[in-house]
């Protein structure tokens, strides 16, 4: 047992990044324990460590909360994605990704993929009401384009409450649509400045998904280990050479000399 | 000079501003509406103290003790107002919440200089106090009718958040305990019950209160009414504010204030609190504190139902000596640069606590700041299978500066034994959960889990003195020589305390004794005290403080009897009641001083001594 906790080094750093109450935690609760809970805000960061076939995932659950946004970049020192998750009937969660999380990444590996996840799909979207695992990419478009055929719902609060209303079958108005996300990821890129050709395609990094329902949630982790495979393999090869600091330390671990340099 | 201000109810209506320019107005309106109510109300006209109390101070004859306003305006209008004391700091009056108001003499009038605007000022804080008055009093209702209110209801719960309460509720004027936290500025930071949005006209009354008796140079400490006690406290940037029907001491609702202050520290180090206020006198530090509020709920819970706050003190798990040692053993082992403290927590009780020599070297964790953690603690298990990683301040530590705290559980999925590492190091995530593996290693080579399962409280028979049914025992400094956490050991709660409602009867008791003992006008060693269904005994030496209950025919003379066999098992079993020699481990070559040191100097950090040496 002792061995095995000792073998489980994490080949790949994933960090969940996004405003609170977008439901960050219970995507990863959702994927992790394939259930819907209620959670209470995360303090900090919570680490956890998810075997995926031959390789260890790290990934990073942090808070949303302003009061934590110093440790931040420390979370996404290193990551190979990063999520970064807003809420579809909230508009300025969306923002607030461009105004105060996206400079956190500046601590990601260069060749970081970034997703841009709307959660809460539920809320606006029949579809994402029924508790279907697996859906394709491509199926969240099509919902997207119903999704403006819908009679929408005014709502007069802007974050819903945490509990929704999905299950009595309301709708609630949407206020971020899949364009928004596609266009905030043409931003990303920019700012990042990297080329839109060079990069991966906006509709394989785009999702909505539904931690409540867990519409979308696999697709989106499985998607994204996929994505990170080539730098998993690829560290995996450069060993101990990789300039990505943090699991270095980790791997090269029971030596407490080493640590001291990782700060 | 009495006027009543029992209308709360009604006071809530009238919608009182900030400003004292504008307090005139609603000071008429609340006077008729006093005077409309005042009669049925208070028949006695004097000394109850019925809810409002405000308190101007007041030559000699109410009994309140001091304080600036004045009020000799008023009275005109009104009929009779009962109540006041406003104590300010001068002047503490101990136990007479109610009605003993003794020492009023002294504090002369501090009237000078407001006379012109004597009646509107002392309108004035009538209106306040009716005004913050009604949220404590569920009483009220009477002023509700009266149509001068109405146009002054400003909470409609239009928007709700977290907390659905309606905050005009009967049932909310009723709950035992409300705690607000406020900025300078009068903008609502947190709320127990009640959105802060629907109570931010009230805590904008509470702040002109606190800012009107500043305004003279004084400063609020509290006003008492029959059934209420409103405590303020006012800490740099922040107002709170306690009102509580719950018969405890000022100085007690005073602590546990503290305590929400220190919670809210925790979470944003003073410093970064002053710098935030000094940058923007309005902000609304809601924004840094959202999320927290169950953190804030959860130790207001625990204030009320532990006893560990009252005495200020830690209830470790009673534990084979050998245990305890060989857990504070493993724990010394799995060390790493720039780890202070090591801390294992069971069923929320503590197990054994480790700290660095060299950075610590004198100063112990305050009993406070593990509170802290530990309710942290309680209210981060939500996920509970990840491992946490989160900067927190230990207020009394150092108010300025974060911890790293790694919190991870090891015995998933049952997650009651708690792993607690806290580091200097901002980036010394994957070192530090190193630390734990090692540690989880070596408790499964010895088979801890397990005996920590078995590890419980005890049940007061074990002490074998009959009519004894509960105590709480705190030595100080355990043992004698060694500078200590500072503990406490208390057996289960049992019949006939076991429902929630006699425990918390018992601890009203206790509390009660508590806050004789600890009178700042008339301290006690000794109380025998026989109530209604049981009798207690406190003592209090310069060895220990002892809280005992008894069945309620046992005579003095069996009391002390029994408090002697009591002492003699403690004594035999305090290896296991109580971490005796708290082990240290060296983890810095020389490292984390300088993070520490650093910073500490520059804060005016009062109470830390420490500081100085690092």
């Amino acid at each position: 047992m002792p061995e095995l906790s000792k073998m489980k080094k994490p080949d790949v750093k994933v960090v969940l990044l996004g405003d609170m109450n977008v439901g960050k935690t219970s995507l990863l609760h959702r994927y992790t324990e394939r259930k819907f809970k209620d959670t209470i805000s995360t303090v900090g960061g919570a680490f956890f460590l998810k075997q995926w076939g031959p390789y260890n995932i790290s990934i990073w659950d942090t808070a949303g909360r302003e009061q934590f946004h110093g440790l931040g970049s420390m979370y996404c020192r290193g990551a190979a994605a990063v999520i970064l998750t807003y809420d579809v009937t909230n508009w300025q969660s969306l923002a607030e990704l461009e105004e105060r999380f996206l400079s956190l990444t500046d601590t990601a590996n260069h060749d970081c993929i970034y997703a841009i996840v709307g959660n809460k799909a539920d809320l606006t979207d029949p579809n994402a009401q029924l508790s279907q695992d697996s859906d394709g990419v491509s199926q969240d478009q099509t919902e997207c384009e119903e999704e403006r055929t819908e009679p929408q719902v005014l709502s007069a609060c802007p974050t819903p409450p945490a509990s929704p209303a999905s299950l009595s079958g309301m709708v609630l108005h949407k206020q971020v649509t899949h364009e928004d996300a596609v266009a905030l990821y043409g931003r990303i890129l920019r700012y990042k400045g990297l080329e839109e050709k060079s990069s991966l395609p906006a509709e394989k990094v785009c999702f909505e998904t539904s931690a409540k329902t867990g519409y979308n949630v696999d697709t989106l982790f499985e998607t994204l280990f996929d994505l990170v495979l080539p730098s998993i393999l690829r560290k995996r090869n450069e060993n101990q050479e990789s300039p990505t600091v943090d699991l270095e330390e980790c791997r090269g671990a029971s030596s407490k000399r080493a640590k001291s340099t990782c700060c | 000079m009495e006027r009543d201000n029992h209308q709360e109810g009604e006071a809530q209506g009238v919608k009182i501003c900030d400003s004292p320019s504008e307090s005139n107005p609603p000071a008429d309106t609340l006077a008729t509406s006093l005077s409309l109510l005042g009669n049925h109300m208070f028949p006695d006209p004097v000394e109850r103290n019925d809810g409002t109390t405000v308190v101007k101070e007041e030559p000699a004859d109410l009994h309140l003790s001091d304080v600036t306003a004045q009020e000799q305006s008023l009275d005109a209008e009104h009929v009779s107002n009962q109540v006041k004391k406003l104590e300010t700091e001068a002047a503490e009056n101990s136990e007479c919440q109610n009605n003993e108001s003794t020492e009023t003499t002294e504090r002369g009038t501090e009237d000078a200089a407001i006379d012109n605007d004597q009646s509107d000022s002392g309108e004035f804080v009538v209106t306040m106090l009716a005004k913050a008055k009604l949220e404590e009093q569920g009483i009220g209702v009477k002023g509700r009718s009266s149509p001068l209110l109405e146009a002054g209801t400003q909470e409609s719960p239009a928007f709700m958040s977290h907390r659905d309460e309606d905050v005009t509720a009967d049932s909310w004027r009723q709950h035992r305990k409300h705690v607000f936290v406020l900025s300078e500025a009068g903008k609502p930071i947190y709320s127990r019950y009640g959105s802060e949005e629907a109570l931010s006209s009230t805590m904008g009354v509470m702040m002109a209160l606190v800012s009107f008796v500043q305004s003279s140079d004084n400063i609020i400490r509290s006003v008492y009414s029959e059934e209420h006690t409103v405590v303020f406290l006012q800490k740099g940037p922040l107002v709170l504010v306690c009102v509580s029907s719950s018969r405890q001491s000022e100085q007690q609702l005073r602590g546990e204030l503290l305590y929400v202050y220190y919670q809210i520290i925790s979470m944003l180090t003073q410093a970064s609190i002053s710098r935030i206020f000094e940058h923007k006198k309005n902000y609304d530090l809601r924004r840094l504190l959202a999320g927290s509020e169950k953190i804030l709920d959860g130790l207001l819970n625990l204030v009320d139902s532990d006893p560990s706050f009252l005495l200020a003190a830690i209830h470790c798990l009673p534990l084979a000596s050998s245990l305890r040692d060989s857990l504070s053993q493993i724990l010394q082992k799995a060390i790493t640069p720039n780890l202070v403290f090591s801390i294992l927590i069971a069923k929320n009780q503590l197990l054994t606590i480790v700290q660095e020599k060299t950075v610590i070297e004198d100063t112990r964790l305050e009993p406070a700041d593990v509170h802290l953690l530990l309710n942290l603690i309680g209210a981060s298990s939500a996920f509970q299978a990840g491992e946490i990683w989160t900067p927190i301040c230990l207020p009394l530590f150092n108010p300025d500066c974060y911890f790293y705290a790694y919190i991870s559980y090891l015995d998933p999925p049952e997650c009651t034994v708690c792993l607690l590492l806290l580091s200097t190091d901002k980036e010394a995530f994957y070192a530090v959960a190193e630390c734990k593996r090692k540690i989880e290693e070596a408790m499964v080579a010895q088979n801890s889990l397990s005996l920590i399962a078995k590890a419980q409280s005890y049940s007061v028979s074990q002490v074998g003195v009959s009519d004894l049914r509960h105590f709480m025992y705190k030595p100080f400094d355990v043992p004698d020589n060694y500078r200590q956490l500072t503990q406490f050991t208390s057996p289960e709660m049992e019949a006939p305390y076991s429902s929630e409602g006699e425990k918390m009867r018992l601890l009203d008791l206790y509390r009660y004794m508590h806050s004789r003992i600890h009178s700042t006008s008339r301290p006690l060693k000794l109380i025998y005290h026989v109530a209604e269904r049981e009798t207690l005994l406190a003592w209090v030496t310069s060895k220990f403080e002892l809280y005992t209950c008894f069945s309620p025919l046992v005579t003095k003379a069996c009391a002390i009897t029994a408090i002697t066999k009591l002492l003699r098992w403690i004594k035999k079993e305090e290896d296991r009641l109580f971490i005796r020699y708290p082990p240290k481990y060296s983890t810095t070559p020389n490292p984390s001083k300088s993070s520490r040191g650093g910073k500490s100097d520059q804060q005016d950090s009062t109470d830390n001594g420490f500081l100085s040496l690092l």
